[in-house]
């Protein structure tokens, strides 16, 4: 088959996973003396909480093992293991290969971990689409996971949150969904960072807006548009990064996108910004609902800055994988409400002497 | 062969923050020399299982023996978990069996109170197996948490009920001059105390305590001799609480205590006075029941009822108080036990007294049930 | 600067703790874990390695407040005795409340963070249990 090299892949398995504990945004408010509106404003309701004994790469081992028991294929053919994350356990040592290792694909694979904000994960989605379409490896692991951090007190707090998605990406024959195109688009756009050795990031508030996120995931939607010759209205399903509720419904009217393709893929108001795993979550979630020859658009978007798209087609293999593991769904009714106090103690805001 | 022992001594378990692990010992086996009338031994057997984390001594046996001026002695050091000191007495049994030695000194000594209770929890976990299993934060109390309540559900035994063991444990030990907590308790305040590791409570366990405790054993009896040892012997190797095929009935304890029938003819139940490794209130019950002293799911029961106390029908088990009340300075307690049995055999016992005892037994199990260590005694009048 | 934790050690345990590898006796048929170099119900050498299953039933808990040092922040710590097929695991339960744990109850293995070596050591991952997720039963 000629064409494009992402028509010859596809999501082979896709896998969530959201920790337990959900903080109500109700309870920051009330410690950090902000407007009761404050979180409404957001469009934010509660986010999930990693629990004293998770960090990002035991959230991103469980979506991962979701998504290869969704794939149905052994461990040993996965060629490749990108982990995207801004919340590693090791500053330097990978977090890919105890994920690998504690799955069964190691050693022969290649494993990194990426960084670029919230969209590493996206850009080791984009890399895999090309390995296998090369013919390189046969099938691929790309993780996002993070346990996002934000400055006590800081307006990001209220949405940085915890949770992961995973996806294997393989030959476009036997997946559940396979790709149409990808475009991805970048700049130095300096909307939010965290320096090394620095526990918090910083942020340029209503900088990380509009010539960050919107220029950024416009630019990559329309990009993909043009070289696909789609319209908005051929999508079934858009997803877009979610640093809060209210800006992918924004990008989404600008687009000319109705509120309804978007909402079913809009999960931080629930669980708050999972950082790398933010889009990609949304697209599992639309995974987990979707019918064959639905087409889904997905947009995630990293600070720093930048953003990919893609156009992807579900097919009839979804239906027989879906049941294969647990729904977001699943995840979001396990739900153990905690109070700021506790929260403070899981996150290690506490200072404790060790 | 017979091994006699003829001294026999003891500190009272407590919190001896001013006393170091060696003036500890000291205080015990001088007193074990003198009262055997001895300055001179060809050997000292020590039991310590906690003394290199919480003392950082290598070599402890040889430091010791020279801080005790027992010049030119052999020493051996002995560790088998909470059962250190039994095996110590074993050894040195064989020492005088196999003829390398004719007198031999046994200390055991741990200090538990050097540094905080946290430190030695997470140092007493490494009795259990500790690649995997103590890897996790199960604790000194977790097994014996979950082993109790496998023990209440399977047997129907209410938490009211098991709250008998450790009241009987108190209600001897307030005559023990060594014990650390000599008072008695009320079953009724054993549910209500600090959680342990539910459904234990801190009524349940054996306290954090200093000890040491010495014996002299010698090969041949003279006047001062209070017991003779018939028996000292060991069954290590096999599945512990939680891998063996029924947790309440470890297969360890259930073959030295066939080895004691095999060797005397004398089964558990019909030995005198028993001092039993009941290091929480689960682990006495389930060693009470392996032993044959009660039927399966009913030791707590027989506690409460009386069997095991004085005027009972069973023997008197655990005089001393028991690990709960007598305490459990952990590489120490078996010679604890040994001394005290000899003690009461030999009629000189300070604490509570069973009147014409001519055999005593001390059986314990290492920390996770996979060894068991049992030693008799007989009077010598 | 100083190490707690082994490195070799948690490099060496990795297939028991992030896999349940255990070892089955070929003479007695028995399954035992962590593995052993023989066997611990027969003394058999002639061992091979398997692998537990990852689902199982919660036989007995205890809510464990005498907590060890460095074990505060997740006080009280729950341990669990696991029954997986044939197999009893001693380790933590996570992501529960005690008021939640019933003996019987379903658990599944999820990989945690077991310790971890103060602020600049190794961590280890390895297995604990939690109550079985719902939907969890479209798991393999």
């Amino acid at each position: 088959m000629e064409g494009r090299p992402e028509e010859k892949t596809g999501i082979h398995g896709w896998g969530v996973y959201v920790p337990r504990y959900r903080l109500p945004m109700s309870e920051i408010a009330r410690v950090w003396g902000w407007a009761p509106e404050q979180a409404s404003g957001l469009g934010m309701k509660e986010k999930a909480v990693a629990g004293p004994d998770e960090d990002s790469v035991t959230m991103g081992y469980e979506a991962a093992r979701n998504a290869l028991r969704r794939a149905s294929i052994e461990a040993s053919r996965v060629g490749a293991v990108f982990f995207g994350t801004e919340s590693k356990p090791y500053a330097v040592k990978p977090s890919a290969t105890i994920i690998a290792e504690a799955l069964g694909i190691t050693p022969a694979t290649m494993a990194s971990d990426l960084e670029f904000a919230c969209r590493a994960a996206s850009e080791g989605l984009r890399a895999l689409i090309g390995m296998v379409a090369s013919g390189l490896i046969e099938y691929g692991l790309v993780v996002g996971s993070d346990t996002a951090q934000a400055n006590p007190g800081d307006v990001l707090e209220f949405t940085a949150s915890s949770g992961a998605v995973a996806y294997i990406i393989g030959p476009r024959e036997g997946a559940v969904a396979h790709f149409e195109g990808s475009y991805t688009y970048v700049t130095d756009t300096p909307d939010f960072w965290r320096r090394a050795h620095q526990p918090y990031p910083l942020h340029g508030e209503g900088f990380t807006g509009e010539p960050a996120y919107f220029h950024h995931i416009e630019n990559a939607v329309k990009g993909l548009l043009a070289e696909l010759g789609l319209k908005p209205s051929d999508f079934d399903y858009a997803v877009f990064h979610q640093p809060n509720g209210k800006f992918p419904l924004r990008i989404a009217r600008r687009l000319g996108i109705p509120k309804e393709k978007v909402l079913p893929g809009l999960v931080t108001p629930v669980i708050g910004n999972t950082y790398n795993a933010s889009a990609l979550l949304g697209l599992a979630r639309v995974l987990d609902i979707a019918k064959p020859g639905d087409r889904i658009l997905v947009a995630p978007f990293g600070s720093g800055a930048g953003s990919d798209a893609y156009s992807i087609v579900v097919t009839d293999a979804i239906e027989e994988r879906r049941g294969l593991a647990p729904l977001f769904d699943d995840y979001l009714e396990r739900r153990k409400e905690i109070d700021y106090a506790t929260y403070a103690k899981f996150r290690g805001i506490l200072n404790v002497i060790k | 062969m017979e091994v006699y022992i003829t001294g026999v001594g003891l500190t009272k378990v407590g919190r001896h923050f001013d006393l170091s692990l060696r003036e500890l010992a000291a205080r015990a086996a001088f007193e074990a020399l003198d009262s055997a009338r001895i300055d001179k031994v060809d050997a000292v057997v020590v039991a310590s299982t906690l003394s290199y984390r919480e003392a950082g001594q290598f070599d402890l046996a040889g430091h010791l023996a020279g801080a005790l001026g027992l010049k030119g002695a052999q020493t051996l050091a002995m560790e088998a978990g909470d059962a250190s000191g039994l095996a110590a007495v074993e050894a040195a049994c064989s020492l005088i069996r196999a003829g390398s030695a004719e007198r031999v000194l046994v200390v055991g000594v741990d200090k538990l109170t050097d540094y905080v209770s946290s430190r030695v929890y997470r140092d007493l976990q490494r009795l259990y197996e500790a690649e995997v299993q103590a890897l996790y934060d199960i604790g000194h109390a977790g097994v014996a948490g979950l082993l109790a309540r496998l023990y209440m559900e399977r047997y129907g035994v209410g938490r009211d009920t098991l709250s008998y063991w450790p009241a009987m444990d108190h209600s001897h030990a307030k005559h023990n001059p060594y014990a650390m907590l000599p008072f008695a308790i009320d079953p009724a305040a054993v549910p209500r105390a600090l959680k342990v590791a539910e459904p234990l409570t801190l009524l349940d366990s054996f306290p954090l305590g200093d000890g040491a405790a010495a014996l002299v054993l010698e090969s041949e009896p003279h006047g001062d001799a209070r017991a003779k040892v018939v028996l000292a012997t060991s069954a290590a190797g096999y599945p512990s609480f939680t891998m063996n095929e029924d947790p309440l009935a470890p297969e360890s304890v259930g073959e030295v205590a066939a080895r004691l029938r095999e060797v005397t003819g004398i089964a558990p139940a019909n030995v005198d006075v028993i001092e039993l490794g009941d290091t929480f209130t689960s682990i006495g019950v389930i060693l009470a029941e392996s032993l044959g002293l009660s039927k399966p799911g009913r030791a707590a029961v027989d506690a409460m009822e009386g069997r095991f106390t004085l005027g009972g029908d069973g023997p008197v088990v655990n005089p001393s108080g028991g690990l709960k009340a007598r305490g459990h300075p952990v590489g120490a307690t078996g010679v604890y036990m040994v001394g005290e049995l000899a003690l009461q055999l030999s009629g000189e016992y300070p604490g509570l007294r069973v009147d014409g005892a001519r055999r005593g037994l001390a059986v314990m199990a290492s920390g996770d049930g996979s060894s068991a260590h049992l030693v008799l005694v007989e009077g010598v009048a | 600067m100083s190490m707690d934790l082994s490195v070799p050690e948690t490099w060496r345990v990795k297939g028991p703790l992030y896999r349940l590898e255990a070892a089955r006796c070929k003479t007695c048929g028995r399954i035992h874990y962590p593995p052993m170099p023989a066997c611990p119900y027969c003394g058999s050498r002639d061992l091979e390695r398997v692998t537990l299953p990852s689902e199982g039933v919660l036989e007995s808990y205890s809510v464990v407040y005498a907590v060890p040092e460095g074990s505060r922040h997740k006080a009280p710590v729950l341990l669990g005795l696991v029954r997986l097929g044939r197999v009893r695991v001693v380790a933590e339960i996570t992501d529960a409340d005690p008021s939640e744990l019933r003996t019987g109850m379903e658990v599944e293995a999820v990989l945690r963070r077991i310790r971890s070596d103060r602020e600049a050591g190794i961590i280890r991952y390895g297995v604990m249990f939690r109550p079985k997720l719902k939907g969890g039963s479209r798991g393999g």
